[in-house]
């Protein structure tokens, strides 16, 4: 890829992160572990993936992209506010009354949403569901959809997994965002399902295993699904939880995160640094 | 000391270490979720008797029928919605057709989860066990009488579901105050109207009891704290002393706690009912006060609405 376009992503992402500390300074606290470690997956998906229209946004003929891990929303709310889907001054009524981004998505509140999720498991489902019913319409459109890496845990999971495999979705591309916690700790000590890739792919998918931060490598692995005709895709990507908070990386505690007045100050300021570096990199390509 | 504001899952965890230390069949079951349900002490005390399971509410309410059956008492507490509405076929089936001595409590119910939205909010959790038979279903309205209900769960024989919120509330109960489950108590006693509270928004009622009397309104106020099985004479006795009844619960109006006092006394005692509670739609998200503003359900919107229903009567 074209070393500008990736810079530019960068930029993005580093947008999204933005939208993401604004949510929760209008809502004082979030699920911010599990957004801040999807903002790549994200930023690819909405950003150079997904053939959607933000002027349209109930186009027949785009793609769905269901956030199975409901949770995740303020980083879909961010994106698809970056995206121009709706003003980012919504974006500052979260945790408001009546506001129109709960904290979990709804799609009666919000265009973009393609789904209200929020009970984990529920997702992979409902993709299944529509990628057949646009694969009856002979649809181009695919089906992303996130999931967490606790979330597997519910067994309705490896039920849409069977269908999706014996019903060949090879138009169903599934992110598992593999941060390797949930609450209650590493996911290896409170459920493991390791080996991820060998789970998967005796259910009948292909797999690939990512690094769930790289942009570029997020776009050429989309680019080659499906992996295989005739099999649906799964691509493991490996994250750091709470990505760009230096603070909050990598810790359990910070899932759900009450932002004190200290630790937003130290979140600007981690964003800032990342600025810093990518207008190093603009310089040395000389944009 | 009353009115002091308590946190009822770590009221709910301390009761339950408490009940742990001398009856030694208790085990806790987590989805994920024991951390959130003040029980992360127990985990520590007692490490042998804790399992976790991860995301899995359906499966967890299976093992927890499987433990039961051989003689353990499994206390099973997560977010509310999911150990009553996602798992309801494993509730029913395990636990209250094969009649299982499993404790399941949900936690954060109502709309306590309020800027989470309707996936988390639990306000159909009394509607949908209260279908199971053999089911104790215990919605607590205070610390005090959370602590109480924890003990009286555990020796109670027999499949419970008991609901806590996750806001601070008032203590609104001496430590002597009598509990019994399946026993309402009458906080006031009076005669133009019963003003009949459950669990998180009872103190919402009394509040609105008090207002009331300042009008020169005579209430009598009850806690119900064990939905099921109903105090149906206490019930009777109000409708028949009182002739008017209110229910306040923080549920759909639908199947819950005006519904049950409705089924008896449509039966028994037909009087005048008002029930306040969340009508048939989704509740909106925002901060939890302000949700319960919207749904009638803060003490000067109670009293408005029995002033109403007393003078159109
Ligand atoms: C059915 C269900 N059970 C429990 C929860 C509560 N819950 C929300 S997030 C979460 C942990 C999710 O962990 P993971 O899937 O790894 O997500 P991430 O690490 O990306 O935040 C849990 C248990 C829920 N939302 N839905
Ligand atoms: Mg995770």
């Amino acid at each position: 890829m074209d070393p500008k376009e990736i810079l530019k992503l960068e930029y993005t992402a580093l947008n999204i992160r933005r939208n993401i500390l604004r949510l929760i300074r209008a809502g004082e606290s979030g699920h911010v572990g599990g957004a801040l470690s999807s903002v790549e997956i994200v930023t690819a998906l909405y950003f150079n993936l997904l053939n959607i229209d933000p002027g349209n946004p109930k186009w027949p003929q785009r793609d769905r992209f269901v956030l199975s891990a409901g949770h995740k929303c303020l980083v879909l709310y961010a994106a698809l506010a970056e995206r121009g889907f709706f003003d980012k001054s919504v974006l500052d009524t979260y945790g408001a009354l009546d506001s129109r981004i709960p904290g979990h998505p709804n799609m009666h509140k919000l265009p973009g949403v393609e789904t209200n999720t929020g009970a984990l498991g529920h997702g992979l489902s409902i993709a299944g569901g529509m990628a057949i019913g646009l694969r009856l319409d002979r649809s181009p459109a695919k089906v992303y959809v996130l999931m967490g890496d606790g979330e597997l845990a519910e067994g309705s999971n490896w039920e849409a997994a069977s269908a999706a495999a014996m019903h060949k979705l090879d138009n169903l591309v599934v992110f598992v965002d593999r941060n390797r916690l949930q609450i209650s700790g590493p996911t290896l000590e409170v459920m493991s399902y390791e080996p991820l890739d060998e789970r998967w792919r005796s259910f009948g998918w292909r797999v690939r295993i990512i690094d769930g931060h790289d942009l570029e490598l997020i776009i050429s692995t989309v680019n080659e699904t499906p992996f295989e005709k005739g099999k649906p895709s799964v691509i493991i990507a490996d994250t750091i939880k709470s990505k760009g908070l230096s603070f909050a990386e990598g810790k359990v505690s910070y899932h759900y995160w009450k932002a004190n007045p200290g630790e937003m100050e130290q979140a600007e300021h981690d964003l800032n640094n990342i600025e810093k570096q990518l207008k190093a990199k603009m310089e040395r390509f000389g944009l | 000391m009353i009115n002091e504001l308590k946190d009822p899952r770590k009221i709910f965890g301390e009761a339950v270490i408490e009940a742990s230390e001398t009856n030694p069949n208790i085990v806790v079951l987590s989805a994920d979720s024991s951390s959130g349900s003040g029980l992360g002490d127990f985990k520590k005390k007692f490490p042998d008797r804790h399992f976790e399971f991860g995301i899995m509410e359906q499966g967890v309410t299976g093992i927890a029928c499987g433990l039961a059956t051989t003689g353990k008492i499994p206390v099973f507490a997560a977010i509310a919605p999911f150990v009553t509405a996602r798992n309801f076929e494993m509730f029913r089936n395990d636990l209250g057709y094969m009649n299982q001595n499993v404790k399941v409590v949900g936690r954060c119910a109502g709309l306590t989860y309020d800027q989470l939205g309707s996936t988390h909010h639990s306000i159909d959790d009394v509607a949908i066990i209260r279908t199971i038979p053999g089911v104790t279903i215990i919605n607590p309205g205070d610390p005090v009488t959370i602590k109480k209900a924890v003990h009286a769960m555990i020796d109670h024989v027999g499949p419970c579901y008991m609901k806590i919120g996750s806001p601070k509330m008032p203590v609104l109960y001496e430590e002597e105050v009598d509990f019994n489950l399946g026993k309402g108590i009458v906080i006031k006693d009076g005669h133009d109207v019963t003003l009949i509270g459950t669990g998180t928004v009872l103190s919402k009622a009394v509040a609105a009891a008090k207002l009331l009397e300042d009008e020169g309104i005579s209430v009598r106020l009850i806690d119900i704290h064990t939905i099921k099985p109903l105090d149906r004479e206490l019930i009777l006795s109000a409708a028949r002393e009182t002739g008017r009844i209110v229910t306040v619960e923080e549920h759909f109006t639908t199947g819950g706690l005006g519904s049950a006092v409705a089924e008896i006394c449509s039966q028994e005692c037909p009087v005048q009912m008002k029930m306040i509670g969340i009508g048939d739609y989704y509740a909106s998200n925002g901060p939890y006060e302000e949700l319960l503003g919207k749904y009638g359900l803060q003490p000067d919107l109670i009293k408005e609405t029995v002033i109403k229903f007393i003078k159109n009567k």
